[in-house]
């Protein structure tokens, strides 16, 4: 277990800057998830962690020694890949068993080491298999296992979900988190996809255009995002946002009067924003239109217009509204988010 | 009925194409199996056919016979060491510019492509002068050398083609495995490539297997030159045994075969990989 630090980190490729002076503490044994639209700079900045991209400024360092000149290898790390990067020549015992082999470790402690990994991940029956012979999810959990088995100061996830079928996907995802909270190894994982961040991750790094967004516990970045672009990433269906004017406590926008109990100067054009989930129908309040009805069984997902505007709403249990329906919406003033309208920053 | 009338047409064209091919081969089998009166009675089959050429040059009985055991350890020799160098410069050349991506690789793999549009024979009066010059004329080394030059710009270009196509992650979990660049190559590169090693490697022995005129400039000792200027000496009598030569050809044409198909699997996907500039 360690800690891992980024202090004013910067990365440019060529005359594109990739990472503009990213700082970020994570603490022992912590699950950080960095998550952010593809070409946020999330894997450059992982993979510089990892040793596999150089530094261009600022520093890196784990439990405390700056590695910006230690070799990959020489930073007791493990990586895994969204490719897995299973060696195609070797059986699963000996893609798990490659890196203790490298360090000339013992025969017997590289069989106790992979054979402890194994059981882990439900791999004994495969060890004597090739990565050909195997379906995604089982090439996934030998990756993992090339992982565990060197007992590492951090793991380092890069996409490791991505080219998995959904199904797969939310199985793995609870599957590393149980490994997580059994191992207790310091973890950085890259995704794209909020959903794995919110579900898997201790704190999230929120990351755009090479500069961290917001950094917070994910109920932290759902229920008070720093900003519009948190506060569309984080959560699904994303939330509803429009412009208005603040006036007298609420905000007019699209013909009506929006309720919320945060503040902003009299007058001054905000954006308003609400999560689907926290529009309900209701007998009466503010007028819309049904477009589209998804019932999911134990939600219904309603897309309702209001003027030129779609919004999504998201109703507990089933909904017997039908397109072309009017409906009334009684949004809560709690739930409302208030953005200034120019920088996007809470208010 | 279409179809069939189209595998017709092509059966037709293959059909002739297959024994304007395999016609010469039949010859020198023919002459290969006749005795030397017999041999160019012009028959499809020779009245009494007969193994006599083949005990005659295992038993070396005639002139320009004496040194076959030596003169085929000699082709056998330089094709082995040929085919082994070039693979080893090539690799070795490849994981660097593929891999490791050395500075100035891309100039190291254009400079390899000029070399194609040179044609070997032209370069055959310098390398007699290098050769010369270094002491090596009549040493198999010289043609061993010679041939590595020419077989290693196409091999370094095929083997570089399959190298790009392994998944660079592949590496990048090695060098987090704790893997030196040295280890990267022999334990997670070589195995990778070596179908397309196996092609390059048979594609070098058989350059230097076959060749005929660096052989011929450069060696020039009885014992020293290959089976391949050994048979160009047979017709350089005026009453050359024309059924000892085609034997003896039929005998060199024979490890060429066993190679290609030992391993034919690897011939095709091995040799058009690289065959385009991607």
């Amino acid at each position: 277990m360690a800690t891992v630090a980024f202090r004013e980190v910067h990365k440019s490729f060529g005359a594109t800057k990739v990472l503009h002076g990213i700082s970020l503490d994570i603490a022992e044994g912590e699950f950080m998830v960095l998550v952010g639209p593809s070409g946020c700079g999330k894997s450059t900045l992982l993979r510089m962690l990892a040793g596999l991209e150089d530094i261009g400024g600022g520093q890196i360092a784990i439990d405390g020694r700056v590695v910006n000149d230690v070799d990959s290898k020489d930073r007791d790390i493990a990586m895994v890949f969204q490719s897995y990067a299973l060696y195609p020549h070797m059986t699963v015992r000996d893609n798990m068993g490659f890196s203790l082999k490298l360090r000339k470790e013992k025969q017997n402690l590289v069989d106790q080491r992979v054979a402890n990994a194994a059981k882990i991940l439900n791999l004994e029956p495969y060890l004597a298999r090739y990565p050909r012979e195997l379906s995604g999810g089982q090439r996934q959990r030998v990756a993992m296992g090339r992982a565990i088995v060197r007992d590492p100061k951090v793991f380092l996830f890069d996409e490791p979900l991505s080219n998995l079928d959904a199904k797969l996907r939310v199985a793995m995802r609870s599957e590393i988190k149980a490994l997580h909270q059994r191992l207790k190894t310091t973890t950085v994982y890259v995704t794209h996809d909020q959903v794995e961040a919110m579900t898997m991750a201790d704190r999230i790094a929120v990351m755009r255009d090479g500069r961290i967004e917001q950094l917070g516990e994910p109920l932290e970045l759902y229920d008070r995002p720093a900003n519009l672009f948190v506060a569309q990433f984080i959560g699904s269906p994303a939330m509803n946002v429009f412009d208005g004017v603040f006036r007298s406590n609420s905000v007019s926008a699209l013909g009506a009067q929006w309720p919320t109990s945060a503040r902003a100067a009299e007058g001054q054009r905000v954006i308003y924003g609400m999560r689907p989930e926290h529009l309900e129908p209701a007998s009466s309040g503010i007028a819309a239109e049904v477009v589209v009805v998804e019932p999911m069984g134990a939600e219904t997902e309603l897309v309702v217009r209001i003027g030129d505007t779609s919004l999504t709403i998201m109703t507990r249990g089933r909904s017997n509204a039908g397109p072309g329906e009017r409906i009334f919406l009684a949004p809560h003033a709690a739930h409302a988010h208030l953005f200034d309208a120019a920088s996007g920053e809470r208010i | 009925m279409k179809r069939f009338t189209r595998e017709a047409v092509l059966l037709l064209v293959a059909i002739p194409i297959l024994l304007w091919t395999l016609l010469p081969i039949y010859h020198i089998f023919l002459f290969s199996i006749s005795s030397k009166d017999s041999a160019f009675s012009g028959a499809l089959w020779p009245d009494k056919p007969t193994l006599r050429n083949f005990g005659t040059i295992w038993r070396e009985e005639h002139f320009y016979l004496h040194h076959f055991w030596v003169q085929i350890w000699n082709s056998l020799w330089i094709a082995a060491t040929v085919g082994a160098l070039t693979l080893a410069i090539a690799s070795c050349a490849a994981f660097a510019i593929s891999r490791l991506k050395v500075r100035g690789g891309r100039s190291v793999m254009n400079l390899a492509l000029f070399t194609y549009f040179i044609p070997a024979a032209f370069l055959a009066i310098p390398m007699y002068k290098a050769m010369g010059n270094y002491g090596l004329l009549n040493s198999r080394w010289s043609l061993v050398l010679a041939m590595v030059t020419l077989a290693s710009p196409y091999a370094i270009w095929v083997l570089k083609q399959a190298s790009d196509k392994l998944p660079y992650e592949l590496d990048e979990a090695a060098r987090i495995d704790g893997a030196t660049p040295l280890q990267l190559f022999r334990l997670v590169y070589l195995p990778l490539m070596t179908p397309s090693m196996v092609a390059i490697g048979t594609y070098a022995l058989l350059l230097a297997w076959n060749e005929y005129l660096y052989a011929y400039l450069l060696l020039s000792h009885e014992q020293t030159i290959t089976l391949a200027v050994a048979l160009g000496h047979f017709i350089a009598a005026d009453d050359s045994p024309w059924e000892l030569l085609m034997a003896t050809g039929l005998v060199y044409a024979l490890p060429p075969a066993a190679i290609y198909y030992a391993f034919r699997r690897y011939m095709v996907s091995g040799l058009t990989a690289g065959a385009v500039k991607a």
